[in-house]
């Protein structure tokens, strides 16, 4: 197919797909994202294939393959249209069944459906499960429609539209006050309002300008970015035209690290399908902009996740981070002023730009637009990609969406913000999920993680994980970053080994709170939030590592457990260093 | 200038520069570890925190420009916190004994306990020990204690390449001297390697230094705050109790060098700071050798005659009646004196009158681009125009286009090429052109490549875009201009030229950058002047630098190539006087500094006047030992036109004496009252009287301390000169086939071959050399 050269070829177009799509009695879509696939998903595929083949079904039921449906525990799962009928953790020998009597029969496979881990009920259709009806897919309800390999399924999905509309009724700057009035804040976890980044960038004069989509996810335990690139590339896509039309950019880079395989497959063939039907190149869609997008491929280095070590890496230099002023929108990539923004952030601007600045700055709380994605991880019992409007309640997404704690133990805390965010315990369960409520409490919104963790959890050990990861993780540039981190890390080992001194609190918080304000960047600054945050929700816990050498979550293997037992002898020494 | 306030005091500070540079020019310290003149922002070392009012949290100083009306504080309770705190997290992984130990006041007073740490820590037995900047900042924080258990890292200690041990066990990671070698020098050898706490200074694949493009010029070691990069000879040595200023010998650049001196013996050189010529840079040689040159065991310390078929010992006196008798006896134009172009100005302005005045000849240079040098002034003087020689390296990124001819600046005249590179790096455009591949090319926006024998065909090409480009009136209205075209025409395709060296696309880039840059300068290297007809393509270079509306500046490689030539424009080449001892037509040779290959055709008396036991020492009919630069005061003028003086820095080994000493006493005892010079002033003063180009040469105007140049005609002459067109004929041919592409880097002081008697320059040569090989040296 041609590229199009006018915006009134895409309505066509559409309404084209729209005829030639053939009318399936029904359609089994499979959700074949990444955890999709690890739990089987092919096998099914191929079954189902293979079932419908040999019944003849070929002609009148669809197969559709998409992306991440979101709700990873039921991995693999299919939803059934019309009706919506949704069957979870799938194996390949239930899909006769499903075929016999859902397909032919109209008849529900009870066994198959989603039964609630509490009440046993059993839910049929995939809106009235309690994952999903709490949920404002606003973002993602999309994967279930598209697959992420047909551009037709996107424009099928009114995809484009609002680039089109972007293109020829808007001026750049008219763009860029919608997406303030919006309200749209950065959805990589600083929450600085989009908007005015974007007006940063486009008001600093310079022959070219470039813009960035940072898709280097890499929080332990996160997977929103990836599965968004994976599910509905060409959401990003066109979010990252229309920026580029509002900054005046004439070339994007996609920045994706290479560890999240179907995310790089998929963007690189949404671009390259996006380049061939005239959404990306010289004069897109006929207008006077040009625009291109290229890919690269990250290693996988944490700190490439910060955006001045992210440029840094693409200009194919060591990732490190630079002291900032100058932001990148003074000078960014090459010198030249830079926008970048988050994967989700870019997803949310076809959204404001389709449905209006006052529809969107709706949803969500006073401060903080529109809704977030969370990888709701850990000792949960619905662990899953969730998308939720802001303002709503951890307690609500960890219990009514997530379904409490796993394995009937209790709720001890929830972590946000990944490797620079906090540990929240219960009294806080009832904080309103935005930005500047989750700073208060001592965590950030981060790029979206949430991992929710149980009794069983020892709140020493968590915080020298994450110091673990980001000493292990800092570029090495700046002192408080690669040392300090190192020093703390150091001091938890020796406290959790039960060689703990009265100081060391002391010592954590001074160096935490020096790291903090002296780094050089964020992931230096952020680094001692969940050593401090624990400190200050959890300090007790510390206090009996140290003092009485017991571990009442059992976890530090040379403490005594708290259950009535002896304590073992004060700082015994362990022959292999089991954190190395 | 922009103002700002910095702890309350009004400061007015240049835009551009930061809050780090504002605080210390105006004598505010903010103690800093990464920062460094010079070199990028870093913000690594995060000592220089400063509080903004206005702005949340801490900014370092070295990262923040300085802004109208800024107001910055330096100095609070809680930066001075985190100050200690981030310094004691650098000392936990630097030994550091030394800089908290108890009885370090004892230790630095008396010496006392000496080894009551073990040598992990370093204490005194560290390198950088007294020179080391964490002393420094440890005092300025009055930190005395670390509070945090201490890493050592573990790392084997580098000590595979010549000159400098990297011992990264000290290292702070300031990351100093990544930046001195990819910024100033353009090497890019070394890089941070690894992240988080693995995190370590490293060459690519963690390949010596040799084997990664490094040229040992020491710039990474002089920009080590530590004991981590540490200059190997000095290990084990005291520090310096004294530094002199000293002009650096060994190439024609003459950086201002650091003398380290020890109770009167010569320590170690560094490059100096702020020297106009070099700015805290030098080479492998002026780095790491002078000392090793000064004090070699091939020195020659006593004057020898030879008596009975054998040299002996004998005194000055005896010496020089010898020699004075000898040179006495022998018949009208039967002598000849060849001369060192390293020699001083003062020693070659006596030797030349010396030579006039009792052996009745011109002295010869045994340096084939001083003689291309002059020859190339010869030909332009005798045609009309006067050529333009001086320039300053510092200011030439101003230029808009630097073409570089047949030279390997990064290795022939290394610090010239650091200022060049500043010029490159600030968008002076690059072109160059050479016979071989080389560190220029990395940098140039167009890289021309001959074979040897083609660069004058090679110019007609580049002079036919002129052609192309010029109107007719622009011919008319230069004196020669016509001519030129006319010889330019002529030598078009279609006539009897050989086929094109370039490309179109090459030169058409080659015509559009001279056309488009302001203020272009060529520099024009050994790799065209030291080869037979050496003068023709200076006068194609010439009109092709005048075309194009920029100077050509011809570089000579030793330390006082362009002295010599303003002394002896009409000195001979040494080939001349070798063939005339073929011939048997010289009864004396007087060698003064120089070690040309005699052959067996041996004249009747041979005087060697040099420093070192060379290579005609052996067979010498008098020793006469000569004081080294180091050890006598003497004005050398650089390759810029600059005129240096250097001080005696030292006493001279043994018995040796200044040159022109010799040379006077040597005149006495034959007769003369014309050499009646107390010291190398007076023969400044003489020289200074008797050639106006020179006039800046007398002390009275060097002591003024302002820069002195060689006087110049104002108007450089714009005239063209019209050649032949040239085509390889037989004889070129064969004249060619003993010339080399690239000319070997001269690596001798006076008698002494450097390569030959210091290993590692050797094994720099071997790897990096010009030609990228092995070379018998």
């Amino acid at each position: 197919m041609k590229p199009l050269t006018h915006p009134s070829q895409l309505a066509g177009w559409k309404a084209r797909l729209l005829e030639e799509r053939p009318a399936w009695r029904k359609t089994i879509v499979v959700s074949n994202g990444t955890c999709g696939r690890a739990s089987g998903s092919l096998g099914i595929i191929e079954a189902l294939g293979r079932e419908l083949d040999r019944r003849g079904l070929k002609e009148t039921v669809g197969l559709e393959i998409t992306g991440c449906h979101g709700f990873c525990e039921l991995e693999p799962n299919v939803v059934i249209l019309p009706e919506g009928i949704y069957y979870g953790r799938l194996k390949p020998e239930d899909v006769p069944a499903i075929i016999e009597k859902t397909i032919l029969k109209d008849n529900v496979v009870e066994t198959l459906a989603y039964a609630d881990p509490k009440t046993g009920r059993r839910y049929v259709l995939r809106k009235d499960i309690p994952f999903f009806r709490k949920q404002m897919r606003l973002l993602t309800e999309d994967n279930l429609r598209i697959d992420p390999d047909r551009i037709e399924d996107y424009i099928l999905a009114d995809g484009y539209q609002a680039l089109a509309k972007v293109l020829f009724d808007m001026t750049a700057e008219e763009v860029i006050r919608e997406v303030d009035l919006a309200g749209l804040r950065g959805r990589g976890g600083a929450g600085f309002p989009t908007g005015k980044k974007w007006q940063f960038c486009r008001s600093e004069s310079a022959d070219r300008r470039y813009i960035i989509c940072n898709a280097d996810e890499g929080n332990p335990g996160t997977y929103m970015d990836r599965s968004i690139l994976a599910a509905n590339p060409h959401s990003v896509i066109e979010g990252m035209v229309i920026g580029a039309y509002a900054m005046g950019a004439a070339e994007g880079y996609v920045y994706v690290r290479m560890e999240a395989p179907q995310a790089v497959r998929q963007v690189t063939l949404a671009r390259d399908q996006a380049r061939q039907h005239g959404f990306l190149g010289k004069s897109i869609l006929g207008s006077e902009f040009h625009f291109d997008i290229h890919i690269v491929e990250g290693a996988g280095a944490f700190v490439c996740g910060e955006e001045t070590s992210l440029m840094s890496s693409i200009e194919g230099r060591r990732a490190v981070s630079r002291q900032r002023p100058p932001f990148p929108a003074q000078a960014g990539l090459w010198g030249k002023p830079t926008n970048i923004n988050n994967v989700e952030t870019w997803a949310n601007v076809p959204l404001i730009i389709k449905r209006g600045a006052e529809w969107y700055s709706q949803i969500g709380t006073s401060r903080s637009k529109g809704t977030k994605i969370f990888s709701l991880v850990g000792k949960i019992r619905h662990g899953g990609q969730v998308e939720v409007p802001m303002g709503i309640t951890l307690r609500e997404v960890i219990y009514d969406i997530g379904g409490g704690i796993k394995d009937g133990q209790k709720f001890k805390a929830v972590q946000t913000g990944g490797p620079a965010g906090g540990f929240l315990p219960a009294e806080f369960l009832d904080l309103a999920i935005d930005y500047d409520n989750l700073v208060q409490a001592g965590s950030t919104m981060g790029s979206g993680g949430m991992i929710v963790l149980d009794e069983t959890t020892c709140m020493v050990d968590m915080a020298r994980h994450y110091m673990h990861f980001t000493q292990e993780e800092s570029c090495g540039k700046c002192v408080p970053c690669r040392v300090g981190t190192k020093q703390m890390h150091d001091i938890l080992v020796g406290i959790t080994r039960g060689e703990g001194k009265e100081e060391d609190l002391t010592r954590l918080e001074e160096l935490g709170d020096s790291i903090r304000v002296a780094s050089l960047c964020g992931l230096g600054q952020g680094a001692p939030n969940p050593v401090l945050s624990t400190l200050r929700h959890f300090r007790q816990e510390y206090v009996e590592h140290i003092q009485h050498k017991r571990c009442a979550a059992g976890v530090c293997k040379d403490l005594a457990p708290s259950s009535g037992e002896e304590a073992g002898p004060a700082g015994r020494r362990v022959k292999k260093n089991r954190h190395d | 200038m922009i103002k700002l306030r910095i702890n309350g005091r009004e400061i007015a500070a240049e835009s551009g520069t930061t809050v780090l540079d504002a605080a210390q020019a105006n004598g505010i310290s903010i103690p800093h570890l990464c920062a460094a003149k010079g070199l990028s922002s870093y913000g690594g070392c995060r000592l220089c925190l400063v509080e903004v009012k206005g702005k949340r949290g801490y900014v370092p100083a070295c990262c923040t420009p300085v802004e109208e009306n800024l107001d910055v504080i330096t100095e609070t309770p809680r930066l001075l916190e985190l100050r200690r705190l981030t310094f004691e997290l650098i000392l936990s992984e630097h030994p550091h004994a030394c800089l908290v130990c108890l009885e370090k006041k004892d230790c630095e007073e008396y010496k006392s306990t000496t080894r009551k740490v073990g040598e992990v820590t370093g204490c005194v037995l560290c390198p950088e020990n007294g020179q080391c900047r964490l002393q420094e900042v440890a005092a300025e924080l009055k930190l005395e204690k670390v509070r945090y258990p201490a890493t050592y890292r573990n790392f084997e200690v580098h000590r595979e390449d010549p000159f400098f041990d990297r011992n990264y066990n000290l290292c702070i990671l300031c990351a100093r001297c990544v930046r001195v070698c990819s910024e100033v020098r353009g090497a890019g050898t070394l890089t941070v390697a690894y992240r988080g706490p693995q995190a370590v200074i490293a060459t690519a694949l963690d390949r010596p230094l040799l084997d990664s493009g490094c040229q040992l010029c020491g710039a990474c070691v002089d920009a080590c705050p530590t004991g981590a990069l540490s200059e190997r000879a000095l290990k084990g040595e005291s520090l310096p109790d004294e530094t002199r200023s000293a002009v650096c010998p060994l190439c024609s650049v003459g950086c201002g060098l650091e003398v380290g001196l020890r109770k009167g013996r010569l320590v170690n050189s560094v490059p100096k700071a702020g020297s106009p010529v070099n700015d805290g840079q030098a080479c492998v040689k002026g780095r790491f050798l002078v000392r090793d040159i000064v004090l070699s065991p091939q020195r020659a310390l006593r004057p020898m005659l030879r008596r009975n078929g054998e040299l002996v010992s004998v005194s000055w006196d005896e010496a020089l009646d010898g020699v004075a008798q000898a040179l006495a006896s022998k018949p009208e134009r039967s002598q000849g004196l060849v001369l060192s172009s390293q020699l001083s100005l003062e020693d070659q302005f006596v030797a030349g009158k010396f030579a006039r005045a009792f052996l009745k000849t011109e002295p010869v240079f045994d340096s084939p681009d001083t003689l291309a040098l002059s020859a190339y002034r010869k030909m332009l003087q005798t045609d009309g125009p006067t050529p333009d020689a001086n320039f300053e390296a510092a200011s030439l990124a101003a230029a808009g286009v630097i073409v570089v001819a047949g030279a390997d600046i990064p290795l022939s005249h290394p610090v010239l090429w650091v200022n060049i590179l500043k010029a490159a790096m600030k968008g002076t455009k690059l072109i160059v052109w050479n016979s071989g591949e080389s560190l220029l090319d990395r940098w140039a926006a167009v890289s021309l490549r001959t074979m040897p024998g083609d660069e004058s065909v090679a110019l007609d090409e580049l002079g036919r875009w002129f052609l192309a480009h010029r109107p007719q009136a622009f011919w008319s209205s230069i004196p020669g201009g016509e001519e030129l075209k006319a010889s330019l025409e002529k030598a078009s395709p279609g006539g009897t030229v050989p086929p094109a060296r370039f490309s179109e696309e090459q030169i058409n880039a080659f015509g559009e950058l001279l056309d488009e840059a302001q203020d272009g300068v060529f520099f024009c290297g050994p790799g065209l002047l030291n080869r037979p007809g050496a003068e023709g393509i200076l006068a194609k270079l010439w009109n092709l630098a005048r075309l194009a509306g920029a100077r050509l500046i011809p570089l000579a490689q030793e330390s006082n190539g362009r002295g010599a030539v303003e002394l002896w424009p009409s000195a001979g080449p040494v080939a001349e006087v070798l063939q005339g001892l073929g011939e048997g037509r010289f009864g004396s040779l007087y060698l003064a500094g120089t070690i040309p290959p005699l052959g067996a055709a041996r004249p009747d008396f041979v005087v060697v006047q040099d420093s070192f036991r060379g290579a005609n020492y052996e067979t010498a009919d008098a020793v006469l030992p000569a004081a080294t630069w180091a050890e006598s005061e003497g004005t050398f003028i650089n390759v810029e036109g600059r005129i240096q003086r250097s001080k005696k820095l030292v006493e001279p080994l043994g018995e040796a004496k200044p040159d022109w000493w010799i040379f006077c006493r040597l005149a006495e005892k034959m007769g003369s009252r014309d050499f009646l010079f107390r010291d190398s002033t007076d023969i400044a003063e003489e020289i200074s009287r008797t050639l106006p180009a020179l006039h800046e040469v007398s002390s009275h105007h060097q002591k003024k301390g302002r820069t002195a140049f060689v006087r110049e005609d104002r108007k450089p002459g714009s005239r063209l000169i019209a050649s032949a067109p040239v085509s390889r004929d037989g004889a070129a041919r064969t004249a060619l086939a003993a010339f080399e592409a690239w000319p070997d880097i001269p690596d001798f002081y006076r008698g002494l071959n450097l390569r030959e008697q210091f290993r590692g320059l050797r094994r720099l040569r071997e790897k990096t050399g010009p030609a990228g090989g092995s070379r018998e040296g």
